[in-house]
């Protein structure tokens, strides 16, 4: 097995991670141009939460599920009374969700302590593949999986869904779809829980990956708004690729030229804001 | 209507590309890898437990900078990072040190202790400003500090000029016994030398004798590597490789690719944190725990690290000073109070701090006072009945000396236990920096 052709593949493995992590604030900074910072805080949240109940004997995939419709509630309690004030008002978005990091991280703290956590790979997924002098462990195989998975979810509910098509006019001109008859509010609720959701199930399928751990909810938080930022707003697409670019970077950077891998990301998301800001597929027309 | 998206999307853009870098400048870790993603701050001061009543009668007790104390009591500042990566480590460190407190009736050297903990946050600015706070507004006599040597480093600096003692319970740079050995600071942990230098000729006689040495990109890697590699070359033995991914890696799939295609007898770690965690395994996810055996220093070996990790943590092999197991009288008792008061066993943390209070508590009866002046003579030399074993502050690196043993974590009953299989008796650091070829 080839070094470089295993290292190309852990590190599309690995983008895979990325993007599953980033899909959520794609959806809802994306779809709704809601800037919600406090998404590293639903990561964390749900994590903890898979975390405590299987250390309670509950099944790793209840707890997945548990976790999620956990997270997604808490996501729709603040759509509710936080976030629907500041529609359109971006630096309160900002302020505001950017606070709750530091509540929600603080309060993680209390209940569960400074001390990293380890939240195991369900036992069914617990093998590795022999390739040569080396193996490739089968959770993350099904980590890409899950990213397909999620890439085909969103491209069907944005292309093919009445829900998507009125969510993309209701950003745009929130007036004209509530005069046709359609609850804008409890759509963006919706979308917002789901955003949720799904960085709920990232974190609960991310954290036997990285542990859980103080400066979680910060290194996810920076890590999904790189991957957006390099491709593009309101483009899950964008998203998919740039997370898979930056993925094979880290990866084969790491290798080759160690001190330099996150430089040459930032490098890169530097010339992406320069030469075309809207991001690799950003919307350009709606 | 476009051309509104077009303004927009820039201005966005900019928006979120410096949240960006303000994040990352916060949430990264920096050398010494503090500020674990907190990046506020504004000092926050832990509930603190001060045993013993505030407020005495002030004696005349001469006027050098520590201020007068009546002579039934001793007030010591307790400064280390209750928040960031480090919080765990502070938490069984001062577990230890309030274990040994409650042991004495809340004495130490036969006075009253009144202790103030405050959060240093691993962040040198920090630490001073709550170093100012203990030493000018509290006026304590003793301070205890801290686990991250770039704070330790600024903290030294200000206890020489204002002369006061202080005991360093983790902090494990090298040069605080060489070059920036001060008068006013001791340790009662070990050194990044230590930690590198003591596994090396044991992994070279009997495991194997080409190694990939693989650390965290920053100064207490480069120091244990380096004290590694001249022990571990000096005993026969070859680096091949050494790696350094950076702080706060995720994947470690580019090093062990490497390492597998290599082919070394052993692999030697040191690495930090979260990323020592993550690298054990995925050593083991990758398959290579099976052909190429994993060594590292006393964090490979320590309770804290084994009973997160588990099963992949079995047959590391490692060189440390503390695991709760070891078979002294000091250490049963100690282990038993531990479990008794916290329901767990102590890990190397634990037992630093609790080693941090016997020395003040030894000190201080030695020298029948709590000024600097009388205490410093005492501390060089000083014998300590720790758990861990009988330790002497070294006078000449203010360093512990101190039995090393060579351990092996061994999988059982479905948890990980840690064996002694050698053992490096009386082992010092060198008095001066060996020159470096």
């Amino acid at each position: 097995m080839s070094s470089f052709f295993f290292l190309l593949l852990t590190g599309l493995a690995y983008g895979m991670v990325y993007f599953m992590i980033a899909a959520g604030l794609t959806i809802i900074l994306g779809v709704m141009n809601v800037f919600n910072l406090a998404h590293g805080s639903f990561y964390i949240i749900a994590a903890y939460l898979a975390f405590t109940l299987v250390s309670n004997e509950v099944n790793f995939w209840l707890a997945l599920v548990v976790a999620v419709l956990c997270t997604a509630a808490l996501g729709i309690l603040m759509e509710k009374f936080l976030i629907k004030r500041f529609y359109g008002k971006t630096l309160e978005q900002v302020l505001l969700t950017f606070g709750l990091i530091y509540i929600v991280s603080d309060t993680a703290k209390l209940i569960w302590g400074p001390t990293l956590k380890n939240l195991a790979v369900p036992a069914v997924l617990n093998f590795s593949i022999p390739l040569g002098n080396i193996a490739f462990p089968a959770y993350r195989l099904f980590i890409v999986l899950v990213g397909c998975a999620i890439a085909v979810l969103l491209w069907y509910f944005e292309t093919r869904t009445r829900a998507g098509a009125i969510i993309r006019a209701g950003v745009d001109d929130r007036e004209m779809v509530s005069a046709l008859g359609i609850n804008v509010g409890r759509v963006f609720t919706y979308v917002f829980a789901f955003g949720a959701g799904l960085a709920a199930a990232s974190g609960v399928l991310g954290a036997p990956l990285t542990g859980i751990y103080t400066g979680l909810d910060t290194e996810v938080l920076v890590t999904s708004l790189i991957v957006l930022v390099i491709g593009g707003l309101g483009s899950w697409k964008g998203s998919l690729i740039s997370a898979l670019i930056v993925g094979v970077i880290q990866t084969v950077g790491s290798a080759w030229f160690p001190s330099v891998s996150m430089l040459i990301i930032f490098a890169l998301m530097m010339l992406i804001l320069i030469i075309r800001p809207h991001g690799l597929f950003g919307r350009e027309v709606l | 209507m476009k051309h509104r998206v077009y303004s927009r999307a820039t201005s966005v853009f900019a928006l979120l590309a410096a949240l960006i870098l303000v994040l990352a400048a916060c949430g990264g870790g920096g050398s010494g890898g503090n500020g674990g993603g907190d990046g506020g701050s504004s000092p926050t001061s832990n509930p603190s437990s001060s045993s013993g009543s505030s407020g005495g009668t002030s004696g005349a007790d001469g006027s050098t900078e520590s201020s007068a104390q009546p002579v039934g009591t001793v007030k010591i500042g307790v400064l280390m990072p209750y928040t960031g990566t480090f919080a765990p480590l502070t938490d069984s460190l001062v577990k230890g040190f309030d274990l040994y407190l409650e042991e004495t009736g809340g004495l130490l050297g036969g006075r009253k202790a009144e202790v103030q903990y405050l959060d240093d946050e691993a962040n040198p600015q920090t630490a001073l400003r709550q170093y100012r706070q203990l030493v000018q507004g509290s006026k304590v006599d003793i301070l205890v500090g801290t686990i991250s040597s770039s704070v330790q480093y600024a903290l030294r600096d200000e206890v020489e000029k204002d002369k006061i003692l202080l005991i360093n319970p983790n902090a494990s740079a090298s040069d605080l016994s060489w070059e920036k050995k001060s008068d006013y600071v001791y340790r009662v942990s070990y050194s990044g030398w230590q930690q590198g230098a003591s596994p090396a000729q044991y992994l070279a006689e009997n495991v194997g004798k080409t190694a990939i040495t693989l650390a965290s990109d920053y100064p207490a890697g480069y120091e244990v590597i380096e004290a590694f590699k001249a022990a571990y070359e000096a005993a026969g033995g070859r680096v091949i490789e050494q790696l350094w991914p950076e702080l706060n890696t995720n994947d470690f799939s580019p090093q062990l690719t490497q390492i597998a295609n290599a082919k070394p007898d052993i692999v030697f770690s040191f690495l930090a944190g979260s990323d020592q965690f993550r690298f054990t395994q995925q050593y083991s996810e990758f398959g290579l725990k099976q052909s190429i055996p994993l060594t590292g220093n006393n964090n490979y070996a320590d309770y804290m690290f084994t009973s997160t990790v588990g099963e992949p943590s079995a047959g590391i092999i490692a060189a440390t000073q503390y695991i709760p197991w070891l078979d002294h009288e000091v250490n049963r008792k100690f282990v038993e109070n531990y479990r008794n008061k916290y329901g767990t066993l102590p890990d190397m943390f634990s037992e630093q701090g609790y080693v941090a209070a016997m020395a003040i508590d030894e000190a201080i009866r030695k020298a029948d006072s709590t000024k600097a002046e009388d205490l410093i003579p005492v501390m060089k030399g000083l014998v300590l009945n720790a758990p861990r074993g009988t330790i002497v502050i070294d006078p000449d690196t203010h360093n512990p000396v101190q039995d090393f043993y060579i351990t092996e974590n061994v999988l059982q009953n479905g948890s990980i236990v840690t064996k002694v299989i050698d053992k490096m008796e009386r082992y010092a650091m060198p008095a001066q920096r060996p020159s470096s070829n």
